[in-house]
């Protein structure tokens, strides 16, 4: 063999090698860290000057959309010096869909039984909600009464986290 | 052939350097695409692992106690797999025997950056995915906070590796399969090559052995066909030139033999008048008899001269004819040299019986030249020795004199060669040697010179014995 030749095969030794298996690397980085950890969840009440105000609630977890909701209707308790918009119902029941950029809530309520501070404070709770346990921030909420009401197709969102 | 001789050849040389480029880019294209697909294999399946791990963490996280306790951190491992290990402040959660090789650098990094990490390792033999991620807490306004949860996962590369593995070795076949063309395409190209090569050869063999006809018929408009018409350009004037040099050497020789025909008439008349001069000489004044006398020996000269060369115009011209006859050798000589009145002068050594067929007038004529050469020339003793063998006769011819100089033995048989310039004027022709040795080949043998061990000059004439009819 020529010289030529006898220099090439440590050099093809040497990629045929580099490319086989795999190798060890350095520590990267890669996509977004999990989330959805809380002390409990966050419901939205009336305060004495008649603004939203967040109450977090210590209940040990973040717990879903519908619990928070619950909690949102069973109301702010005495003690709190907070109010509701919302009418008191027996039945604390909200039934959550989930569409694209959007979350619907079926409330057990009719148009009549919240004012617009009402609804904000519904579409303020859920979404808190959302984006704690990761949601997107940018989603939409539909309020659905239990009769249809005009504006009850609007997509909503929540006035303080703007 | 042996092997290395065999590698110089051009085929082998082309063989190798076709198959040589074909693998090395049929191996290097084959390589590359195994080389990027495994890369994105093992990036895509990276990616995959770690949002999964992502995934299950974020699904089972709402539902967790925080501050989290010890079922809490069981629950997540358990959700996110086996080889898995959650920690929460001095808290631990190990699953799985592995979860040992998660490394500090992957822990810190994982403090450091707030998401999720990967690490590729290589323990106990086989590859190894480190996944390292923060569980974070969101607060509503989106704002995102380390919660102090941390789950590591180790996972197996091992299957990522065996289809790498496979991917390198079709990229192997694949090469492997440009093998066959290459070889093909290699021997086509060499034989296209190699074959006016081949002629080229065989038409230079066929001029060098002296076929001046000899031509290769050129094979087209590339390098090589240039070098064949250049070949051919070649041979064409060098048979144009040697033409010429036969026809003038041919024309020369004519014109030798003409000369001395032509001679020949006025030097007969001129002879007998010099029998006259002779017969009238003793009746004349001494300085006029010595002037008589001087014309009659260069006329007897100029006789010889033309004689020699008539003679070497009939060898020239390819007519000389041996007459052989049934001949003794021993005796042939020394009938020649009774002839000539010089056995008295010669130790002649001739034992009867080397009897051969030969022309017993050349062989006069060539015992006669090279004896009175010797005669002439050299010093006495003069010894002629006659030896046969089986196959031949030898006829020695030594004188005591100086010897032949070096510079001289190459030309002693060439025509009017005078070893020494100054003696111009020697009886001989100048042609006794050349004719000679025309007439030892004429019978088929050959006359050389050399020194003879006693310092003085030997020629050697030989003969073979079994020389056919002529």
């Amino acid at each position: 063999m020529t010289g030529a030749v006898k220099r090439i095969w440590p050099v093809l030794a040497v990629v045929v090698l580099a490319g086989c298996g795999i190798q060890p690397s350095a520590v990267t980085g890669a996509g977004e860290a999990p989330t959805g950890v809380a002390a409990g969840p966050t419901l939205y009440f009336v305060g004495p000057d008649g603004g939203l105000r967040p109450d977090q609630r210590r209940t040990g977890g973040l717990g879903t959309v519908p619990e928070a909701m619950s909690l949102l209707l069973t109301g702010p308790g005495e003690a709190s010096g907070l109010r509701t918009e919302i009418a008191p119902v027996s039945m604390t029941r909200v039934g959550v869909a989930y569409g694209r950029g959007v979350i619907r809530l079926h409330v057990p309520l009719t148009a009549d039984d919240v004012t617009a501070l009402g609804t904000d404070q519904l579409v303020c709770t859920a979404l808190g909600v959302h984006v704690q346990s990761g949601g997107s921030q940018s989603t939409k909420v539909q309020v659905r009464f239990t009769q249809p009401a005009p504006d009850s197709d609007r997509r909503r969102s929540c006035p303080l986290m703007e | 052939m042996t092997g290395r001789s065999w590698l110089r050849g051009l085929r082998a040389r082309l063989l190798v350097a076709f198959v040589l480029v074909t693998v090395l880019g049929a191996g290097a294209a084959a390589w590359s695409s195994a080389g990027s697909a495994s890369r994105a294999l093992v990036a895509t399946t990276e990616q995959r692992i770690t949002e999964t791990a992502a995934d299950r963490v974020g699904a089972v996280a709402p539902e967790l106690v925080y501050p989290p306790d010890q079922g809490a951190l069981d629950r997540l491992r358990a959700a996110v797999g086996g080889n898995t290990l959650v920690t929460y402040r001095g808290m631990r959660s190990a699953g799985g025997s592995r979860t040992g090789l998660v490394t500090g650098s992957l822990r810190s990094a994982v403090r450091d950056r707030n998401r999720p990490v990967t690490q590729r390792i290589t323990a106990h033999g086989r590859p190894w995915l480190l996944v390292g991620m923060p569980v974070m807490i969101t607060a509503p306004d989106g704002e995102r906070t380390p919660s102090g949860i941390e789950v590591y996962s180790v996972r197996d590369l091992s299957g990522v590796e065996r289809r790498i593995d496979g991917l390198a070795g079709s990229a192997v076949a694949t090469a492997a399969l440009a093998l066959p063309p290459a070889v093909l395409l290699a021997l086509l190209a060499a034989r296209s090559v190699l074959r006016p090569v081949r002629e080229l050869r065989d038409t230079a063999r066929r001029l060098a052995a002296g076929d001046l006809d000899a031509r290769s018929p050129a094979p087209g408009a590339d390098e090589l066909g240039e070098l064949t018409a250049t070949v051919n350009e070649m041979a064409e004037s060098v048979q144009s030139s040697m033409d010429a040099m036969r026809r003038m050497q041919a024309d020369a020789r004519r014109f030798a033999a003409d000369v001395s025909h032509e001679l020949r008439t006025p030097l007969s008349t001129l002879t007998a008048v010099m029998e006259v001069l002779a017969t009238a000489a003793d009746r004349m004044e001494p300085d006029d008899r010595e002037s008589a006398q001087m014309a009659i020996t260069e006329t007897r000269r100029l006789v010889t001269l033309v004689e020699d060369l008539m003679e070497v115009s009939r060898f020239d011209a390819g007519t000389a004819r041996l007459r052989a006859e049934e001949v003794d050798a021993a005796g042939a000589v020394r009938d020649c040299l009774r002839a000539r009145g010089w056995l008295d002068r010669v130790e002649l050594e001739a034992p009867e019986g080397a009897v051969l067929r030969l022309d017993r007038r050349r062989l006069d004529v060539m015992v006669a030249n090279l004896v009175g050469n010797a005669l002439r020339h050299g010093e006495p003793p003069v010894r002629v020795r006659v030896l046969a063998s089986r196959r031949q006769v030898r006829i020695e011819v030594a004188d005591s004199g100086p010897g032949l100089p070096g510079d001289v033995l190459p030309h002693v048989f060439d025509r009017f060669y005078k070893a020494d310039a100054a003696r111009t004027r020697t009886p001989g022709s100048g042609l006794g040697l050349a004719i000679a040795l025309e007439n030892a080949r004429l019978h088929g043998g050959d006359l050389t010179a050399d020194t003879a061990e006693g310092g003085g000059a030997r020629f050697v004439l030989r003969l073979p014995r079994d020389l056919e009819d002529l």
